[in-house]
């Protein structure tokens, strides 16, 4: 069996203000990665982009997205996305800029990485606590992403609403 | 993993603006900073070489770099734009005040000059007009050979078409005669939301015509070795320096308290040999 191969990349959208993250939808993200790919790679860059582009995942909360492009030319489309200065959606413009963190061949090893990386964050948050609650429901996040053999989108929304709270 | 450091973020006053500055370079991965103090001196009048601010009074506490415990490292760095050869003093005292020395010269005969002679870390391109001069293939080995590097900042291409295409002719012209040696990328960012994470300039770098190892070396081992340029700049060639005995500084500290007999002699430092750091 052949398969049509992609690389998926997994980005974090940065704003100043992270309310403005809610804001967010998908459509609005990928009409402006294909407005970007237009500006700086003209005509070619937006018929590969129209070919099998589409963004995968957005979480609105954490500001993580799964961009999909063709494997061929995944290079010269991810050279686009640092022009990206705003985003436009729903009629207002949040400026923001995307920090690709991750480059795979499956949705399957971004997510691996995604939950890595979640974790990470959650470490990085432990100092920061204000008061003693916080502190516990972080180290029970931690101590529950490390558990193996749980459904992993269980505690991928556990991780959200987690990063919410903060 | 490569250790990845952004040598430019333009100085600003605003305490707020620089802290979240370091903030988003942190969170990003980038564990070395340097501030940049610009310094365009004018025919007219004398001006001041700005003094760098201490970084414990511009940024309070520094945040750790994503994905390791360490703080992020702050630098001061210094840019003199030059267009007279007499603007840049190679023995001013004011410049020993920064860890990093970059020039920007706006003529070709100061390029050349700068390139072979000047006493610097990194050398400017400018990015935001269209190229003055042509690089020759002379200077540029020189400075390769002398272990200065090029810089190429980025910031300006964000912000709008003509800059990008300025930027990117720029950048791929002096590729021609460098062949993506001795190249960092850096972002000159003014605001936290110019700058761009460590794997989008390496492929940012690319669009500029450097390869995909080179533009990679661009922002993790050549800004290395600019840092231990600098140090070799201001030490003798890295081999000896000076620099004040812990003790003495204790005494200093005491104030008049410690007898007079028990004061060593006041000397202006201790020499100290081999690259390691000496106490006494």
């Amino acid at each position: 069996m052949v398969r049509v191969k992609s690389r998926y990349l997994l980005c974090e959208i940065n704003v100043s203000d992270r309310s403005e993250l809610l804001k967010l939808d998908d459509r609005a993200v990928a009409r402006a990665v294909k407005a970007a790919v237009a500006r700086t790679h003209g005509d070619y860059g937006s018929a590969l982009c129209s070919m099998r582009f589409c963004v995968k995942y957005l979480n609105a909360h954490t500001g993580i997205v799964f961009l999909r492009f063709p494997k061929g030319c995944y290079k010269l489309l991810w050279s686009a996305l640092p022009f990206i200065t705003s985003i436009e959606s729903r009629g207002q413009i949040i400026s923001c800029f995307f920090n690709c963190l991750h480059v795979g061949g499956t949705i399957r090893t971004c997510q691996r990485f995604l939950i890595r990386y979640n974790t990470q964050q959650l470490h990085r948050m432990l100092p920061k606590c204000k008061n003693e609650e916080e502190k516990k429901q972080i180290q029970e996040s931690i101590l529950s992403c490390s558990l193996m053999g749980r459904n992993n989108e269980a505690f991928e929304d556990e991780l959200e609403s987690e990063e919410d709270g903060e | 993993m490569a250790v990845f450091m952004d040598l430019n973020v333009l100085f600003s006053a605003d305490r707020k603006r620089m802290q979240s500055l370091i903030e988003t370079a942190a969170h990003l991965g980038f564990s070395t900073v340097a501030i940049n103090y610009v310094f365009e001196p004018t025919a007219k009048k004398k001006q001041e070489v700005p003094s760098p601010m201490p970084i414990n009074e511009l940024i309070g506490q520094l945040p750790v770099v994503q994905g390791r415990s360490r703080p992020i490292r702050v630098l001061n760095r210094l840019t003199v734009v030059m267009s007279e050869a007499s603007h840049f003093r190679p023995n001013a005292t004011e410049y020993r005040a920064f860890d990093l020395l970059a020039v920007q010269p706006t003529t070709e005969k100061l390029f050349h000059t700068t390139c072979m002679l000047c006493d610097v870390d990194i050398i400017c391109i400018s990015v935001t007009e269209k190229l003055p001069f042509f690089f020759k293939r002379a200077p540029i080995n020189g400075a390769i050979d002398r272990g200065v590097v090029f810089e190429l900042s980025y910031a300006s291409a964000l912000r709008d078409t003509t800059m990008r295409c300025y930027t990117i002719a720029n950048s791929v012209c002096l590729m021609e005669s460098c062949k993506g040696k001795n190249i960092i990328l850096s972002s000159a960012a003014e605001k936290a939301l110019e700058l761009r994470g460590p794997y989008d300039i390496t492929n940012l770098g690319v669009l500029f015509g450097l390869s995909d190892a080179d533009s990679k070396e661009a922002v993790s081992s050549t800004c290395r070795a600019v840092l231990l340029h600098a140090e070799t700049r201001k030490t003798a060639s890295g081999i000896v320096y000076t620099m004040k005995s812990q003790q003495e500084v204790l005494e200093d500290s005491a104030g008049s308290e410690a007898p007079e007999s028990q004061k060593r002699p006041k000397t202006p430092g201790e020499w100290g040999f081999g690259r390691g750091r000496t106490h006494s």
